[in-house]
Order: structure tokens, then sequence, then C-alpha cells
């Protein structure tokens, strides 16, 4: 309990420091205004609607029953407005006397495709939804009644064409993300991440690991950046998914842009809202059901668990926040702070995180405002030593007996938990927007944005570890900054009756710097807590890189009468990682969209806008790919060359052009949404990282011999169609269902001298195949009761998901009580359990092959298993440990997870005194997984020692980041939580 | 007053908002200078010569650490117990196969030391005399000499810079001889001495036995020359064999199974009666299962004992393996040959062994170069030597490929004598394809 009253206390002593300074004005002789705002459909509340008295600075939010409550208003006649994203906005006029109280109602009408919203990302600053000729996904938290545990579970299974893969169970464990697959091989294919304007870093945070020996003493995963966000300050997110829609974002947006918007300050007197969530997580079994074969483990592990089930615990996770709205007329303000502290299901597996915002909107003129956003969060994570790892417990326990201690007692085991790996990252986003009128048609803004992010990395093994008897210290500090300068003016005109141009232009600079330093020591002189100073060996290590992206662009929408809109627009930008001979580069964009719904022959048939765009955009090579280098790695001591990159002074940005074209619609009086899409897309002097030839010999340390090259091609292709409608609806109660479908068709163009390459976990990179592809050994007789017939090099297919299906249902009940459930289906791709290979040629007693064994007669099987002549020849090749291959444990990866069902009710309005309404939520997620018969176990959605970044550590592969295969890890836990929330 | 005000908050606004703009142009400057990396000029500063013959060096002993201990499961002068990953032995070196697409490491490691020798050697030679530091250049024509000589005795053949496959790693050898050639004449000491006893044994190789006695005839007693390795918390410069059997955590091979345990017996847990092939008992068992046997004693070599152990590059008694064969093969004087055989043999506090024939001698003689260069990365070379010159004399029988019984033979299936062509390079190398790569495998 002590954990909670920290936690408590702290969340409340932030917003409470934060708020001294903000206070709302009261006025004598006045009255109040109340009321409730429904769905005109369906009756029931709706919450975060924005109700204020035009200009006058007065206003609320309403809570989750739809109910808002107006204080100290002057006397007199207002306009009194109801608005919210997804609703048309309502004007009402009422009169308010001294110490009266007027109640107004208000039933909104959904607008299913909002034609007239603005939205800002892709955009030379605002531009309303009609306007665009590419697809914008749009997540409204509002509509979100699941307690969000961070960014990457909100997006995940939202946006038609994001794939949101998490890598393992770990605390603090953070997702890659992939919006329409992989438009890189040798550069992050993570899309970059905006909030409120300001650029963050959006690659993973360094893995917490040595700097020498084998990159994998650690928890073998990562955290993002994104989840740095606190989840309930965020009011909506927007994406755009490929290079029809990013071009005016340069150099670096090829693989799209996310884009979050906080919440910002409403007019009127100050809403606190606060929340507190309790909950666990919960292993799910991912093993083999045990009642194949009997087999326990010494430690009490079963098949059902691979055995760690000992060492799994329900982890009691809790999140509080509390945050203030409100403000006046000039100034406007949110305010919030948040704090959780989440135990993971292994054992040392713990995240406690602290997040405090203020979110400032000034505006001191009419043609003036300006905007000040400032987050700051406090991460700190200890994990278990996991994945493909042979000081980790995972590893270990999934080896049995052929483990590093030859056996699978649990008190041996537990001497792994010794080690210690903390991180820490204080993650520091500010940035200010100001935004300039000096006519009526002409805008200008200028954002600066700084994101600093420190990460503190400590990994200890301390004095008489038992697989380090001397200890082993690694003390990492790494430091992120990005600093964003952006100016964007826009000139409206007309150029006749009915022809409108807005015209604008602008440019960007953004300055990237990572800053590494390590200390790291061993062979200390005794127990106790060390320092690396202590140490009897020392070893320093610091890398750093700055890399400078800059450009201009200028862009004209043209708009027709309201209904047809043409945009024309290019990028030039310049970047520091360009080869010396390499200029300037370019990037064209042209979009069109046309209302058809505006058309008079289109009659009440609902809304219709038809779309196109073409664009193009980039990624830069690294820092240092483009010069030739060599490494000072030392000799026993004494100075010593190695070579590192050989050089390519003609290196330049791979380029991404997509066509993209589809409609939004709403028809059936706004019951359905349809928004579908068509996108192709080719990135063409893609950055390969060519393999040359080793006897050639110029390898770096880690054994790599590969240059970067604009050579060949990447094409991603597919469609993206999401569905939502009103299904049903009456007084009171309504069911909601969302379904969205995307595919992905990608393929390799490599020139006939570039030799294909692995990057991987079975995944290779070949002419004509996907980005990337499981290739390797077969077999290519897998049914016959035979001994296998095992050839190489053959094709299994996509490591990326072609096909990804998700479903969404709300139902919302009398007493507003609101059911929803959300599900994906992912599939057509192929992933490599490398946990069982691994196993399998150790001759390890493996869960995988139980059927197997038992067929068999014995385990592990051998020529002269008694049931040798009953196995089909994929089963012996499996589980033989004399013909085991990798690749015979890449399996269809097909699966659907019910990602999230959740309750929400209302509670009694007097249950909190002074409270404006209050809900309790029940949440679960990963509740529940399918895969196809032919997975054999653990997740598909499982990640590898790998982490997210192209070049984490030196040592990494190419291209390793691209491939999704299993190693010694835990899946995603499921996770049940209780939230409470009280508006006041 | 208000009006006032708000005059000047957009005034403000403006001259921020210029400031802003010029502050963006001018961080459009996308000149960036990042520290850390060494560009490819700064190695042609005279300064920058003892770095270059470090960094050789340093390849040559990742090369040689690679080779060595692979080789040694192959020529199983350690058995493999189980551990298949880093510091691992795969199921099919287990067996004794170099497969092509399992020394991708070996041969890059060995290709990066020739080619850092060579471009090092050019680069030296490139500064003005006087600027040239003769020591470092003996001591770089020595490394390379070692490089070639490992690529040549260890691979089945030679490819330079992308080239095509020549017949056989000769090519090797014989820039071997001309770097030890440049070194013996360069340097002095150790250096050259040294060089000699490398020239001697590339000599061996190429059939040269004239050249290669004449050389080792002039190794004086007691020399000795090793790779160096390094404590230095990188496992990347400690003796590797050591690392991948000090149980931390890694007891990837054992002498449990090879010959040397038989010959060498363990008396209460350590087995050092001949002390040239010492190991012990730990009472612990390997890794893992290996593919042949499930778990295994391990019972660790204690010939290197911690990171910093260096590996013999030549020696003395390595010298004299080669009078004793010359004596046996080429002037069947056995009686010379095995009074040199068991010279080192009492040096060693170890008895003397009687020959009667030019077989038996020979018997003797491989076992006794088996134990003189144990773990050396030298046994694999000299057996293809034997097996490819069908030279008289058996190895020893848990060395030969058996049956999996090993009271009557080995866990060994194959042997293959050489490190191919790895399949990294036959992918990248165009001028390469599958028919061109050369195996020496046991009765193939």
């Amino acid at each position: 309990m002590n954990r909670f009253f920290t936690a408590m206390s702290r969340t409340a002593a932030a917003v409470a420091v934060s708020c001294a300074l903000v206070a709302t004005p009261v006025s004598a002789q006045t009255g109040t205004v109340t009321g409730t705002v429904t769905d005109a459909m369906s009756n029931s509340g709706i919450q975060s609607v924005q109700v204020y008295l035009v200009d006058t600075g007065l206003g609320t939010l309403t809570n989750a029953s739809g109910r808002f409550l107006i204080l100290n208003v002057p006397a007199g006649s207002y306009t009194l407005r109801a608005e919210r994203l997804g609703y048309g906005t309502m004007d009402m006029q009422i009169n308010v006397s001294a110490n009266g109280t007027v109640a107004q109602d208000f039933a909104l009408s959904s607008e299913a495709l909002g034609l007239d919203e603005i939205v800002v990302t892709g955009t030379a600053g605002a531009a309303r939804r009609r306007e665009i000729g590419n697809t914008i996904a749009q997540v409204d938290v509002a509509d979100i009644i699941e307690p969000p545990v961070s960014v990457d579970a909100m997006l995940q299974g939202r946006v038609a064409g994001m794939t949101v893969l998490n890598a393992s169970g770990n605390a603090g464990s953070g997702a890659r993300i992939r919006l329409r697959g992989n438009v890189s091989i040798a550069q992050s294919n993570q899309p970059i991440i905006y909030v409120d304007g300001v650029r963050m870093r959006s690659d993973a945070f360094d893995k917490n690991v040595p700097p020498t020996g084998y990159p994998g003493r650690s928890g073998n995963d990562v955290a993002s950046p994104l989840n740095n966000i606190n989840p309930a300050d965020i009011e909506r997110i927007e994406v755009i998914k490929g290079a029809a829609a990013t071009t005016l974002y340069g150099t670096e947006a090829a693989a799209g842009v996310i884009q979050i918007f906080t919440k910002r300050g409403h007019q009127g007197q100050a809403q606190w809202t606060a929340s507190i969530e309790q909950g666990f997580a919960n292993m799910r079994p991912f093993g083999i059901d045990s009642s194949i074969r009997n087999d326990v483990s010494a430690a009490g592990g079963t098949t059902d668990y691979m055995f760690i089930d000992p060492w799994l615990r329900n982890a009691w996770q809790q999140r509080y926040s509390l945050s203030v709205g409100g403000g006046g007329e000039d100034l406007q303000y949110f305010v919030s702070g948040a704090m959780e502290d989440d135990d993971g299901v292994l054992p040392n597996d713990n995240e406690q995180k602290q997040t405090i915002r203020g979110n400032f909107t000034f505006t001191p003129a009419d043609n003036l405002q300006l905007q000040w956003n400032t987050s700051f969060t406090n991460d700190e994570f200890t994990n278990t030593a996991a994945g493909n790892n042979a000081h980790g417990l995972t590893l270990n326990v999934y080896r049995r007996t052929a483990n590093y201690f030859g056996n699978e007692e649990r008190e041996n085991l537990d001497l792994l938990l010794g080690q210690t790996i903390q991180t820490q990252i204080d993650h520091l986003i500010t940035g200010g927007t100001a935004t300039y009128s000096p006519f009526s048609n002409f805008t200008n803004r200028l954002s600066v944005g700084y994101d600093l992010a420190q990460q503190n990395n400590r990994n200890l093994r301390p004095f008489g570890f038992v697989r380090a008897p001397n200890g082993i210290l690694s003390d990492g500090r790494s430091e992120f900054e990005t600093l964003t300068f952006d100016y964007v003016g826009t000139l409206n005109f007309g150029l006749g009756s009915n022809i409108n141009s807005s015209l604008s232009f602008g440019g960007q600079s953004v300055t990237t710097e990572i800053q590494r330093t390590t200390a790291y020591g061993e062979d200390f002189p005794g127990p106790g807590d060390p320092t690396v100073t202590t140490a009897g060996t020392k070893l320093g290590f610091e890398q750093r890189e700055r890399v400078v992206n800059a450009g201009f662009f200028i862009q004209d929408v043209l708009d027709f009468s309201n209904k047809y809109f043409i945009t024309l627009g290019a990028r030039v930008d310049g970047n520091s990682a360009f080869g010396q001979d390499f200029g300037l580069q370019f990037y064209p964009k042209a979009s069109a969209s046309w209302v058809v719904s505006d058309e008079d022959f289109w009659g009440d048939m609902g809304q219709l806008k038809l779309r196109a765009a073409w664009g193009q955009s980039g990624r830069a090579p690294g820092a240092f790919d483009a010069v030739r280098t060599y490494d000072g790695v030392g000799w026993g001591g004494s100075p010593a060359f190695y070579p590192r990159v050989q050089g390519n002074a003609e290196l330049g940005p791979e380029r991404t052009a997509e066509i993209e074209f589809g409609f939004d619609g709403s028809f059936f009086s706004d019951r359905l949404a349809v928004d579908f899409t068509y996108y192709n897309q080719t990135t063409s002097d893609a950055l390969f990282a060519v393999r040359q030839a080793p006897s050639s010999g110029f390898i770096d340390l880690n054994g790599g011999n590969s240059q970067l090259e604009n050579v060949g091609e990447i094409k991603n292709s597919g469609i993206e169609i999401s569905l939502n409608g009103a299904v049903m609806q009456g007084d009171n109660w309504a069911w909601d269902l969302g379904a969205s479908l995307s595919t992905n068709s990608s393929e390799v163009g490599l020139p006939g001298e570039v030799p294909e390459f692995s990057v991987g976990g079975n995944g290779w990179i070949i002419d004509g195949q996907p980005v990337p592809v499981i290739r390797g050994e077969m077999v290519m007789n897998p049914d016959a009761l035979a001994e296998p017939v095992i050839e190489d090099d053959q094709i299994y297919g996509p490591n990326l998901p072609t096909t990804i299906f998700g479903l969404n249902s709300t139902i919302t009940l009398p007493a507003g009580l609101r059911f929803s459930a959300r599900g994906e289906y992912q599939g057509g791709h192929y992933v490599t359990a490398g946990v069982a290979h691994n196993a399998v040629r150790r001759s390890v007693v493996w869960a995988g092959c139980n059927e197997v064994y038992n067929i068999a007669g014995e385990a592990p099987i051998t020529a002269t298993s008694p049931g040798r002549d009953q196995l089909t020849a994929l089963q012996r090749a499996k589980c033989d440990p004399s013909l085991s291959d990798s690749n015979f444990w890449a399996e269809k990866a097909d699966f659907f997870k019910l990602r999230e069902v959740t309750l929400q009710a209302p509670l009694p309005d007097d249950l909190f005194p002074g409270a404006s309404g209050s809900t309790l939520t029940v949440s679960g997620r990963n509740l529940f997984r399918w895969t196809n018969d032919e997975w054999t176990h653990f997740d598909p959605e499982m990640g590898g020692n790998n982490d997210n970044n192209p070049i984490s550590r030196d040592g990494a592969q190419p291209g390793s980041f691209l491939v999704t295969s299993i190693s010694e890890h835990i899946p995603a836990p499921a996770i049940w939580t209780v939230s409470l929330r009280v508006v006041f | 007053m208000i009006l006032m005000t708000m005059k000047r908050v957009k005034q403000n606004a403006t001259r921020v908002m210029a400031l802003g703009l010029l502050v963006g142009v001018s961080a459009c400057d996308t000149d960036v200078v990042n520290p850390g990396p060494i560009t490819a000029d700064f190695l042609d500063d005279p300064a920058s010569q003892a770095a270059i013959v470090n960094g050789v060096g340093r390849a040559l002993s990742d090369a040689l650490n690679w080779t060595a201990y692979t080789s040694a499961a192959i020529a199983r002068e350690v058995h493999p117990s189980g551990s298949t990953g880093s510091f691992g032995i795969t199921p099919e070196q287990q067996r004794g196969e170099l497969n092509d697409d399992e020394i991708g490491t070996q041969w890059s490691n060995a290709h990066r030391a020739r080619f850092l020798a060579s471009d090092g050697i050019d680069r030296i030679l490139g500064l003005d005399a006087a600027d040239q530091d003769s020591d470092q250049l003996a001591q770089l024509y020595l490394w390379a000499g070692y490089t070639s000589r490992l690529l040549g005795e260890q691979f089945c053949q030679a490819v330079y810079d992308g080239g095509a496959a020549e017949a056989n790693s000769d090519s090797h050898l014989t820039a071997a001889i001309a770097y030890f050639d440049q070194a013996e004449s360069l340097g002095s000491g150790d250096i050259a001495t040294a060089a000699a006893a490398g020239r001697a044994a590339a000599n061996v190789m190429l059939g040269n036995w004239a050249a290669a006695v004449a050389d080792a005839g002039a190794i004086p007693a007691g020399f000795s020359f090793d790779m160096p390795y390094y404590d230095l918390g990188d496992d990347t410069q400690a003796n590797r064999i050591y690392v991948a059997g000090k149980a931390e955590p890694y007891k990837a091979h054992s002498q449990i199974f090879t010959w040397i345990e038989q010959y060498n017996p363990e008396t209460g847990g350590v087995a050092d009666t001949d002390p040239r092939v010492s190991w012990e008992v730990s009472g612990e068992n390997g890794d893992a299962a290996s593919s042949c046997c499930g778990v295994i004693a391990w019972n660790p070599q204690t010939k290197y004992t911690s990171d910093d152990a260096g590996i013999e590059l030549s020696s003395y008694e390595e010298m004299q393996l080669i009078l004793a064969e010359n004596e046996i093969m080429n002037n069947n004087d056995i009686p010379a040959g095995m009074a040199i055989i068991n010279a080192l043999r009492t040096a060693a506090g170890v008895g003397t062994e009687t020959a009667a024939t030019q077989a038996e001698a020979m018997t003797f003689l491989k076992r006794e170069h088996a134990i003189e260069m144990w773990l050396e990365g030298r046994r694999l070379p000299a057996m293809r030597r034997w097996y490819v010159n069908n030279t008289p004399g058996d190895l020893q029988t848990l060395e030969e490929i058996g049956d999996g019984d090993v009271s009557t033979g080995s866990h060994l299936t194959t042997r293959h004598y050489c490190f191919p062509i790895s399949e990294a390079e036959q992918d990248t190398n165009q001028n390469i394809s599958a028919a061109d790569v050369v195996r020496i495998i046991d009765g193939a």
C-alpha cells in the first residue's frame, strides 16, 4: 500500500503545484447554465463535448453522461454552442438572469464523414477534410471507453494499414509500428511522430545491454518514446500513411507520420478530472496443452507455459491521473499529472512512470495566438534477463536440463534473478507555436520544438553472480535531442468567381543529436553495490552523431466552388547524411478531391468525396554511411584500426513515390461511414546494404561488410477499407459496429549485380519476393511417413502480415452503460520460432514436440526411435536434433486476438460530493488468441532479441530490425483493470 | 493603453517570427562533422603506423581465435559438449563437417586480416622513407606472414578481392614465405626468428622440405612466439577456446571422449601427467545435450587458464617436429626421428617411445605433433597434409572417424580437412559458382 499512497500523493502534488498559478475569475450578478448533450439518434449522453458561451470565455466540457454545468455566467443574452469532433456543431440562444438557472439540452447529430473538420497532418497549415486528396486516419480518444495503458495499445487495431507489433511481455516493452509495410530495408520503418507540432524521437530507445561481449545480456527488449505520452492527455491522433501524403515532411517521412494532439484548455471554469486504475497482468497459456504428454519440470513448470509458470506472477498494476482544464477568452490551460506503477509478470519486472503536462493557449489579440505545450516523463523500469541470453531466466527455463546449469532446479535458476537491469528515461517535449494573421487572408505560423530524452541504463551482474563470479557492470547514458523549427505562411486569395487559392510556403529544419557514453567494468573486489570505478577492469565507450535535415516547401490548393480541389506542392531538402557528391532533393506532390455529394444530382444519398493523391518522400542514409571510415578499436590497450564503412560519395536518400485513391462516404442518414483507399508505392534508389565479397577484406569489427547503395526497388500496394456503422439504435441504447480491412503486398526489386541477402531470423531480401521473405531449408515431403527430403533456398512466404482485419463494437445500454469489444486478425505471413530450434538442436526434450515424442516412443527422438516410422517427414525434421533447422519452425502465423473487452458504467451523481459525474470501467486486454492449426506455440506477435532500430548497437545485422522471429521471450500478458474516473 | 499593448505584442510577435525564421534558415546548414569514425586518409599519416600494425595484429588474432577453436572440434582436440550458439559448436561441426554456411566468420576474419596487412604495407611503403618506422614495418610483415600461413593452412582455396577461386590455397603459403622474408630482413631478435620459423611451417605445407629444414634447424631451443590475447573485459580480444569453456556461462567443449583423456588420464580430478595436454574433472555437465550423446561431463582443458593466454604461432618444438618428420619420411632415418621426438618428451617429463618402422614412427610423430601443438589451430592442417600426401602412420583412435561407440572409435561421422569458400563469398562473388568450391573430405 505504500506504493499506492506514494503514487497518489505524487500525482496530486504535481498537478496542484502546476495549477497554483491558474485561477478562474468569478463575477457577481451571475446565473447558471446547465443541461445535457445527447446523441440525436440514440439519446445517450455524449462526453467531452465543448459547451461554451460564444465570445465570453465561459464554457465547460460534458461529463460521461453528457451533462454540463456553467457557473457564474453574467446576466445577459448569449449564444450557447456545443461542438465535438464527429458531431455537427449546434448553437442555441439563451438568456441568463442574475441568480437564475438556464436549462438547455442539445441533441447533436453525428457526422460520420465530417467534411468540414479541420485536419493538419500532411497539410501546409490546417485544411478542411474535404480539400484533402489523401486519406487521413483519425483516432478520437473521446470515443475510446477502454482506459488505454499506452499509446501503443491505443493505436493497436484502430488504424487500417497500421501494424503494431509488441516484442514481448516485459515491463517497459515498446511496439514496432508499420504503416503499409516496410518502405525501407536499410533505414527505419518507424513512422515519424509529432506531438502538437513538435517532432519527437520515434525510433526505439537503446536496449539496456553492456557495450561489449554478447549483445544479449539484457531483458532484450526496448522502450518506445511513443509511450512517454500519457494516453489520458491525448485528444486525438492523426495518421498519414505514405509518401502521397507526407511529401511536405521531406527526407524523413516515407514511412508515414503520426501526429498526436494533446488536450487543450477550454473556455470556462476549471474542470478537474481524476482517475484511479487498479488491475493486474496475468499470463495466458502460450505453450503446449499439458494433457498431451505428462511432463512437469523439477521446478513444477508445465508445458502450458513452457515450464516458466513457477516464475510467473499475477502482477499488480496501478495508474493515477489528475488533470484540470479551463481558462478565459484569452488564456486557456490544461495541466495534468499521471503516475503508474506496474509490476510485470516476470519476477524482476516493474515499471514506474510519472508524467506531467502543461498546455497553454494565449490569445493576446484577435489575430495572434500563442501556444506552449510542455510535457515531462520520468520512466523507470526493471527487467528480468530474458530473450536469447545464456544468463537469462527464460532461456535457461526453456532449455530445461540442457540449460547452462544442467538441471532445472528452481534454486539454481533463481540465481539468475540476481542480475539488475534497470532503465531510467527522462523525456522532455516542449514547444511553442505562434500563429499570426496580419491580414484576414494571410496567416503565419512559427513553431519551435525541442525533444530531449535522456536514458540511463544500469546493467549489473554483481560479484558472486552465478555466471559472472567476479561481477560485470555497465552504466550507460544516452541522450537523444531533436530540435525543430517550422514556419508556414498561408495566403488565401480569389482567382475569380468560385475559384479560390490557398498558397502556402515555408521551411523546416530538424536537427537530431545522439550521444551515448557507457562505462563498463568487471572484476569487482567483493560484494556490495559497485560502481565502475571499483572494477578491476574498466572500459569506456562513446558515440556522438548529429544529423541536420532542412528544407523548404510551397503548396497551392485551388478550390473550385468548394467542391473540387486541386493541390500542387513540392519540397526541396538537404541532409547532412547525403554524400558529398549529392545535392538537394526535390519531392513533388499533387492531389485532388471532389465532393460528389455537393453536386445537385446527388440528392439526399448522404455524403461522398472522391480523392486521389500522388507524392514523393524519402529516407536519408545514416550519419556515417557516405564516407569511407575506419574504427579505432584498440588491441591490448594500444591503438588499432579496423575497417568500418566503405563509403559512397554518391549516397543519397531513397525516394518513395506513392499514388493512392479512394473515397470517403457516409450513407443512410450518416449511419454508415465508409473509407476506401487503394495505394501503390515504389521506393526507388532504395538504400540496400549491399554485401561485398568477404575476400575483399573490408570487414568491420562485427563481421559486417555491407555498403549502403542506392540500388533496387521496394514496392508496396494494397487496399484499406474502414466501415463504421450504427447498426441499431433506439431510445437509450445503440449498437455501433466498425470493421477495417487492409492488405499489403510487397516486392523487392534487386538488380542482377546485387546479391540477395539475409536479414536474420530466416528473413531474406530477394528479387521479386516480399520485404522480407522467409526462406531456407524446407521439407519437400512434409506429410509422408518417410525420412525428410530437404531442399535449400525454398520460399515460405512474407514475414509481415498481408491481411489485417479489425472488428470493433460498442453497445450503449440504458442507464449509460457501455460495452465495447475489439479484435484483430492478422494473417498471410510466416514467423520462425527460433526458440524451438535453439532447444531441439541441443537435444532438449521440447514440449513443442510432445505429440511427436508420443508417437516416437521416446524423447528426444533418434534415428532408432521405436515409432519413427509413424512420424511424418516434417515431424522428424522438426524434432530430431540431428536434422533440426530453424526454417522447419517457420510456421504460418495467422492469428486473431481479442484486443480488449470493456464495460463502462456511470456512477450515481451523489456518490462523490461536488462531482459532476463519474464512471467505473472494467476492462480486459489480450484475453483470447486464436492461431491456425499449423502454429505450434508462443505468440506470433512476439519478437526476437533485436530491437527496433536499424542500428542500435554496433553489431546489429543490417536489416535485422525488419524481421519478426521468436526468441526466448514471453508473450504480452492479459491485463485486467478497474478504472474509476471522476469529473469535478 | 490596451491598443498600445496589443501593438507591442504584435510587433514582438513579428520580431520573434522573423528571428525564428532566421534561426531556422541558419539551421539549414547541413554541413556536419561527426566525431568518432576515422576517415581513410588519416591512415596515411606517419603517426598512424602503430595503429595500422596493431589493427593487423588484432585481425590475425581474431582469425586465429575462430579457426583454432572450430578446427579443434573437427580434429577432435576437444569434444563438443552441447552449446551450439555463441562460442558453441554446431551439430554439423560436432559430426566433423565444415559447411560453407557455417564458416562465414572464419572466412571473413582471415580475409580481413589479409586485407589489412596488404593495405597497411602499401600505406607504410607509401610514406616518405624517413617517416617509415622499420620496426613497425617488420612487425607488420610478420603478421602478414602468419595471416597468409593461416589462410594457406586452414582454407581449401585462395580467393583474392572478389576474384576467381584458385585450385588450392598454395598461393597464400607462397605469399607467407615472401612476407616472412621481409620480416626477417627488416626485423631482429624474436621477430626475425619467428619469421624464419613461420616460413619453415609454410614450406612444409608446400612440400619444400629442404627450405623448411634449413629454417627449422636454425631456431634455438626455448624459442616460442605467441599470438597475444588480452583480459580487458572484451571477449573478442580474449582467448576464444578459454572463453568458450570457462563456465561464464559457456562449457562448450570437454576432454571426455577425446584421445587425450585416454593418453593423459586423470588422477584425483587432475590430468597433468603430460603437462602439455592437461585437463581436469569439473564434476559438472556440459552446456547442453550434444547431438551425439546427450548431456556429457564437462572436463575442461587447462592449457589455457585465462582470457589472456597466448596461442603459440611458432616454437622450437614445432621446428624439432619438422626435423623429425624430415628424418623419418625423407631420410628414412627412424632412430634420428625418434630421438628428436623422445628429446621433446623427456623435456616434458614423460616417457620415451620406440618405433621399428616408418609407419610406427610417424604414428608417434603425429601424436607428438598433436600434443605439442594442442589447441593452436595447427592440428587440422597437419591432418590435411598427411591425408592428401597419404603419409604413413595412424592418428589416435578417437581422432579418427568412428561409429559412435567410443570404445572402438569416435563420434565423428566424417572429417572435412579444410575450411571451404564461405557461402557469403559464393553469394557475393560473381567470379565463383558452387561448382568452383573445393572440399577435402575424408574418404570422399
